[in-house]
């Protein structure tokens, strides 16, 4: 079901619903489920299902090969992983490259371009300073910070305007296409020493500020804005853009450039200076002893815009008669930005990595004649096994001994990649953390094409990789003007001066470093990532550093390191301990630990799995105020914001996990009491788990209960307890299910109804045994017993091996012995073999990866407050969860809830569920091959299976988890809730800024039900688990402290889930329930439209009918007034009332 | 569930003609044909009742409400408790009343006491859906738990058919819960229920060892029977062999078939020689060279789909 309906009209003859829009051309009517499939849904895969059986008759699969065909089969067996890989590879590259037709509008945009900037009027020559003659429409678009500079200035026309790029090079990557135009300045306008003092880097903000003035009057151009190359502000350019309709078309970006050989090199090397410090701190007399420090940066600046022309040509004579590199670059492009890493000031450009493939083909590890693929894996693989912050590499072959060697720019550059001159690192922004994230992500990448069972290129390509769904916590610093202060703090003059001013360039790499440092063994990545490069209007001023956003750092959690909350340091005796003091501060104490030593070390406060998991939270607000001053309230850290909402109602600081190993605790010990057990006739063979509790995925653990008998009322002759009708509802407990097999032998019946006989002997002898044996309070029914052990409740259900196979047996008419699931069987292999082993499996689970449980439990939380509670089986979910862990491809396994919960949202909503089915590899047990099994098994039996399928090793082929539910329309729903709560959620935890309530993903639109029936609070016992903590709340009957009980509490006990399986009973024909199990005040109803249709009388379907005479004829339509009624009278005490919301059941 | 097989005959491995079950003869389990027939038989004839609620044919609509407040009301269907000729019917034929559209409040109890009006009240059986046959109330209150009650049929039978008339012709609107005699919903009939399902220790362990000394004096007597029987050839002279003979057979089931099945396959590929031939080597490899085009075709299906789904936009 979509979509309210909203503003649809409401009136009129009995309209269809809208909410339900079939994915499949399945509906849950029972005729439908045992009917041979329908020509209406052969009739639905044809049209985006899947796909038709392949035609090829035997004699064109048989025909001999042609020479054509055999060498395209060797080439796609040489060049690519397989057929499939080389064709989807060809469908995204004539995604992304730019069409024919576009690219001659392009040309002429160009030409015309060309045309205008050549008449631009030249102007006067005027100094520096001065600039009144600029037009009052236009703003340099330059932060002159000091404003005084020596210097004049003149507007000349360009005397050469030359496209350059991946525009020509035919690299471009379609939506955002740039075409770059290089402006040649005149000789005239540049003067002798303008490579000094941001001279010559204002005199091109000058010269694009007058051009600015003059294209913006010109018709030809839809918008003429400013930008930032790579985000550097330093150097401005100018943005153009098509009028009319080719607006969206393409963006000219203009860049001035010096005439060729105009900078001397060897003075912009990268130990010298070129920003002096005198003039860049404004100090009229140069004071003594202060050195020119080195601007590398700054001389990077001057040197690009100098050699940017030889690199064009070096590219365009590589990939003049190569398409294999062509598209290998596309490739890597579409990588990069997958992965956001090409974005921003220091970011991984296309740029480069177009370099990287003129290295490697330098270096004879690419050759001319490789395929795409082939490109991208081969860069990918020298990407995961370099590391250039250690050992850069030159693209340089002169052995001129004027030129700078590797280790000088190493000095001067935390990741080296010289180019052909032999003078410019083409690196020279890239920070270690942005490097050290390529190359993690490279290594991951390699996996993933190593690995068969995933499709490398969905995970490599096709999958958007945003930072917070890729890292377990993201810190964002805002507002930014506090780096300014910690630069000053820091002493970090020299390279405030090298980056012209941009503190947050300026300390990013000090500010790594140190959190970094302090992280250690808690983290595996560190990353940045800045607010994107601006635009503006060209009549505005260039925006300033503070208001650009804020610094984003992502932390990648390794989880074995969370665990401890000690920090240990040097023994005190060391010299390496007076650093460990200072980088700590108060923090440092000295300490004596059990092996005798003395020594430094850091203790950090946290009790619960929860507050370990936020402790980076911790050491970064602690090292960020003692070494940078930047206050606590800069800080924004995003890693425990879900984690609210998955605490159960008492708790304050843990998140349930806790409470759940308890559980686990007292089910071992039960356990371990149930294989003592001296009194039973057969031995027990096993103990298992069948509860969510004991997989960690219940949402909110049960809890030990002591009764307060006087709230109950009592029946003596079964001396148990009752809820009373004038008191609230006593608390929910939910019995902790533990299945018990027993040994077989001999002396079973073997007849289905005598087992259960004999099995209800056997749970009455239970009960007497454990209560004899170990004083445990038991009681007794025919299909279970329930054991009362430390406050909680455990539902022994005693089991027979044997058991199903017998349900299942059946004789043929010849006499033949068949085996055939019923119902009943499959209920009972389900309940006693399967759920006990995915139990154990999730339980393991667990222990490897700590964040799963509440992964798992926030899923299923969400899931539940859209009312979905009975949509989908618990287990499912679970399994959803458990295969983020498992297949954690192309992320790694989540470390906190928070983001194992956005790639929930984001798998449930971008999984194909109606061509694939979700192998959730539990335990590693299924090879390469059963996967390729379960996939084929698939596509064969695509009609039978259940809209969700979801595989697992012990349940390869049958989906039994999804089997009953969900639906065809609640999965669609589903997965259009998750598509839709995905960005709200990721655009509120990216942005420190927003202070709406995180809730709000979390509670359900109530826009669409027809009926809403509110309940009330007194009898609803989970109301404190609601999602918003609901102001009211009711004695249930408890006792704070601990004590023996002589009495079993009242079990199972819930009245709104009887009412709604006595709604669903009596009106599932006619309607949908809607209800969250946990505290929701509301059942949502919603009419099922094919039964509003007026249908014939039949006796097997008046229920709830009445018959009215339509036109003449005799039809049954719902009987609505009278069954809103029956809404009320079947949940007398619990309804408050039944509030009917739309028109549509009006005749 | 039927009747469950007794344990030896599932290891039967032959068994004389004569020993194949007859497959029962399904009672033409139709009673909605029947009631359809039934219905069709007045086509054209719409009745009205006099309070304007239109009946379909056959039936008559009585307004049946919880209580006294109730706004709007169900209707329900009644009838005589008729089948077409051939169709059997353990119901007694001119005493029974045919009710449809039960709310899920209406106990069994209810109806007798509302329909007590028209004439003393011998039995009345709610089911899900119409039934010819009056199956036996499951006795063990154990072992069955109690169906949640949503809408249901009746089959309301009276002491005399004189009773049968006045009911059809009675008069709505009936209340359920009267001030006499109340019935419990929501909170009150949950607690009711919970109360219920306490099950009393000791009558279950009582009516599980009555139920297992008869089991046990069944299939003693089975296995008696069996015994007397072993060996011994039938009229025609078919002997059938079991488990317990001199010579056990292998278990006539599906799974041990298919095990032999396998076994002899498997046997057969051992005996067979691959790729010995020339014109064996080359079918293989033209064999393998149609796969690789089968696959190419089904991989450009699959793009194909893709591409029309958009599949290959990266962002």
């Amino acid at each position: 079901m979509g979509p309210a309906p909203e503003g649809a009209p409401g009136r009129g003859a009995p309209k269809e619903p809208e909410m339900i829009e079939p994915i499949m051309e399945d509906t849950e009517s029972e005729e439908n489920k045992d009917s041979p499939p329908s020509k209406k849904r052969r009739a639905g895969t044809q049209d985006g299902g899947l796909p038709p059986p392949v035609e090829l008759s035997e004699a064109q699969l048989y025909q001999e090969p042609t020479n054509e065909e055999l060498s395209q089969m060797k080439e796609t067996e040489n060049l690519f992983h397989s057929n499939l890989l080389r064709m989807q590879m060809e469908e995204l590259l004539k995604e992304v490259r730019l069409k024919e037709k576009k690219q001659q509008r392009i040309d002429t945009f160009l030409h015309e371009i060309k045309q205008w900037l050549l008449t631009v009027p030249s102007t006067t020559v005027t100094e520096m300073t001065d600039q009144s003659w600029l037009p009052k429409g236009v703003r340099v678009p330059f932060i002159q910070k000091p404003y005084a500079v020596k210097g004049r200035f003149q507007f000349l026309p360009p005397t050469q305007v030359t496209v350059v790029g991946s525009y020509l090079l035919g690299t471009c990557v379609r939506p955002e296409v740039n075409v770059d135009v290089v402006l040649t300045m005149p000789k005239e306008i540049l003067q002798d020493k303008d490579g000094l003092n941001q001279r010559y880097l204002r005199k091109r903000a000058f010269y694009i500020a007058h051009l600015g003035h003059h294209l913006s009057r010109d018709p030809l151009f839809g918008s003429v804005r400013f930008s930032y190359i790579n985000g550097c502000h330093l150097k401005p350019l100018l943005l153009l853009r098509p009028a009319g309709k080719d607006e969206r078309l393409v963006t000219v970006r203009l860049y001035p450039c010096p005439p060729p050989g105009f900078f001397r090199l060897c003075r912009l090397m990268p130990s010298k200076n070129n920003v002096r410090t005198a003039w860049f701190w404004d100090k009229t007399t140069p004071e003594e002893g202060i050195l020119d420090s080195p601007t590398p940066h700054y001389n990077t600046l001057l040197l690009c815009d100098e050699v940017m022309e030889s690199h064009l040509h070096l590219l365009s004579a590589m990939l003049a008669s190569s398409p294999g590199l062509r598209d290998g670059i596309i490739l890597l492009k579409v990588w990069l930005r997958q992965r956001d890493l090409d974005k921003g000031t220091g970011g991984f450009s296309g740029f480069i990595v177009s370099m990287l493939v003129a290295f490697l083909v330098s270096a004879r590890k690419i050759s001319k004649s490789m395929s795409g693929y082939q490109v991208l894996r081969n860069v990918l693989q020298f990407l995961a096994a370099t590391d250039l912050t250690v050992n850069g590499i030159s693209l340089c072959r002169s052995s001129d001994p004027s030129l700078p060697a590797v280790a000088d720019f190493h000095q001067a550059f935390s990741v080296v990649f010289v180019d052909p001159s032999g003078h410019l690192n083409l690196c020279a922004d890239v920070t270690v953390p942005t490097y050290q994230q390529v190359q993690h992500e490279a290594q991951l990448s390699m996996a993933v094409l190593d690995d068969k069972t995933v499709d490398g290129f969905q995970m490599l390509l096709m999958t958007p990789k945003p930072m917070i769904r890729s890292f377990d916590h993201v810190l964002h610093i805002h507002p930014l003007s506090c780096l300014y202060a910690a630069c000053q703090r820091l002493k970090l003059w020299s390279e405030l001066q090298d980056h012209g001013g941009d503190y947050v360039a300026a300390i990013l790499p000090t500010l790594t470093a140190l959190l970094e440092r302090g992280l250690g063994s808690r983290l595996i990545l560190l990353t940045h990532s800045r607010a994107p490069v601006p635009q503006w209007e060209i009549n505005q001023n260039p925006p300033k550093h503070k208001d650009q956003g804020a610094l984003s750092l992502g932390l990648l959690l390794r989880p074995e390191g969370l665990v401890s909350v000690l920090e240990m340091g040097p023994e005190a005796d060391h010299p390496e301990a007076a650093d460990f003091r200072q980088f700590w501060g108060s923090r440092s104490e000295l300490r004596r630990f059990q092996d005798g030593s003395i020594r430094e070390a850091v203790l950090w406060k946290a009790e619960s799995m929860a507050e370990k998991r936020l402790l980076p939270h911790q050491v970064i607000t602690h090292l960020l105020k003692l070494h940078a001053g930047i206050a606590e309230s800069y800080i924004h850290y995003v890693g425990g914001s879900l984690d609210p909402l998955i605490r159960a109602p008492k708790e304050v600081h843990s998140t349930g996990e806790e409470a759940l190993a308890m559980v686990v605790r007292a089910y071992d010990q039960l356990s371990r009491q149930l294989w003592g057990l001296k009194g039973l006739p057969l031995t027990v063979t096993s103990v298992q788990g069948a509860h969510a509790a004991l997989r960690y995925t219940d949402v909110f653990s049960p809890v030990p209960v002591w009764l307060d008998f006087t709230f109950h009322d009592h029946l003596e002759k079964r001396d148990a307890l009752l809820p009373r009708p004038s008191k609230p509802c006593p608390a929910f407990v939910d019995p902790i299910n533990v299945v018990c097999h027993l040994e077989g032998s001999g002396q079973w019946p073997q007849d289905a109804d005598a087992i259960q006989r004999v099995r209800a002997a056997f749970q009455l002898r239970l009960a007497e045994v454990l209560s004899q044996e170990y004083g445990l309070r038991c009681s007794a029914k025919a299909s279970h017993t329930d054991v009362y052990k430390d406050g909680y409740v455990f539902r022994v259900r005693v089991a027979y091996h044997r058991e199903p196979q017998i349900l299942k047996e059946s004789c043929t008419p010849e006499g033949m012995v068949t085996l055939r699931d019923t119902p009943n069987s499959a209920l009972l292999d389900r309940e006693t073999r399967l759920l006990p082993q995915l139990t154990s499996a999730l339980h393991g689970l667990q222990q490897q990866h700590s964040a799963f449980s509440g992964v798992a439990r926030l899923a299923k939380r969400w899931v539940r407050a859209q009312l979905l509670s009975d949509g989908l089986t618990e287990e499912s979910l679970d399994l959803l969860a458990a295969s983020l862990f498992l297949h954690p491809a192309p992320f790694t396994p989540p470390s906190s809830p928070q983001v194992g919960f956005l790639r929930f949202l984001s798998l449930l909503s971008t999984f194909d569920w109606k061509n694939s089915p979700l192998i959730v590899n539990l335990n590693g047990e299924l090879t390469a091959e059963d996967q390729a099994e379960i996939h084929s098994h698939f596509l064969e039996s695509r009609i039978r299976l259940p809209v969700m399928v979801i595989a697992t090793p012990q349940d390869r082929s049958h989906s039994l988890w999804t089997k009953d539910k969900p639906s065809a329309q609640i999965l669609h729903h589903l997965v259009n809730l998750a598509a839709k709560a995905l960005p709200i959620l990721e655009k509120h935890l990216m942005d420190p800024s927003e202070s709406g309530d995180i809730r709000m993903v979390f509670r359900p639109t109530l826009d669409v039900y027809d009926v809403l029936i509110h309940l009330n609070p007194r009898h609803i016992p989970r109301h404190r688990e609601a999602v918003d903590l609901p102001a009211a709340s009711f004695s249930r009957g408890l006792l704070e402290s601990t004590g023996p009980s002589r009495r079993l509490p009242v079990l199972c006990y819930d009245p709104p889930s009887l009412y709604l399986s006595q709604l669903r009973k009596a009106f599932g024909d006619l309607a949908l329930f809607f209800y969250d199990q946990h505290g929701g005040e509301v059942i949502g109803v919603l009419w099922r439209p094919d039964s509003f249709q007026p249908q014939p009388f039949k006796a097997t379907s008046v229920q709830g009918r009445m018959v009215v005479s339509q036109s003449g004829d005799l039809m049954t339509v719902p009987n609505v007034e009278a069954i809103l009624e029956d809404f009320a009278i079947l949940g007398k005490g619990l309804v408050q009332t039944v509030e009917a919301r739309s028109e549509k059941w009006t005749v | 569930m039927g009747t469950p097989p007794a344990p030896y005959v599932t290891s039967e491995t032959r068994t004389t003609t004569k020993l194949v079950r007859p497959s029962r003869t399904t009672t033409p389990s139709s009673p909605r044909a029947a009631s359809i027939m039934a219905a069709g038989k007045k086509t054209g004839v719409k009745e009205k009742t006099p309070e304007g609620a239109p009946s379909p044919p056959g039936y008559r609509a009585i307004p049946i409400k919880f209580s006294q407040d109730q706004a709007s009301s169900h209707f329900l269907y009644i009838k005589e408790h008729r089948v077409r000729g051939g169709a059997k019917s353990s119901w007694p034929p001119d005493r029974t009343l045919f009710v449809l559209n039960v709310p899920p409040y209406c106990s069994e109890e209810c109806l007798a006491r509302l329909f007590a009006a028209c004439g003393p009240v011998q039995s009345v059986r709610l089911h899900e859906k119409p039934d010819l046959s009056e199956t036996p109330k499951e006795s063990s209150v154990f072992f069955c738990p109690k169906p949640v009650p949503g809408f249901h049929v009746a089959y309301v039978v009276f002491r005399k058919p004189a009773s049968l008339p006045k009911a059809v012709a009675l008069q709505g609107p009936l209340i359920i819960s009267a001030e006499s005699h109340p019935v419990k919903t929501g909170i009150e009939k949950w607690i009711a229920d919970y109360a219920d399902s306490l099950v009393d220790p000791e009558a279950l362990r009582l009516e599980v060892d009555k139920f297992m000394e008869e089991y046990d004096k069944k299939t003693a007597a089975e296995d008696a029977k069996a015994e007397a029987e072993e060996g011994v050839p039938d009229e025609e002279g078919w002997v059938k062999v079991t488990r317990k003979g001199r010579r056990p057979g292998l278990p006539r089931s599906e799974a041990a078939s298919l095990r032999v099945l396998e076994k002899e396959k498997r046997k057969k590929a051992r005996k067979e020689l691959l790729n010995f031939y020339a014109w064996q080597h080359r079918e293989t490899k033209m064999e393998h060279l149609a796969q690789l085009r089968k696959k190419f075709e089904e991989d450009k299906q699959r793009i194909a789909l893709m591409r029309a789904q958009r599949k290959f936009r990266p962002y």
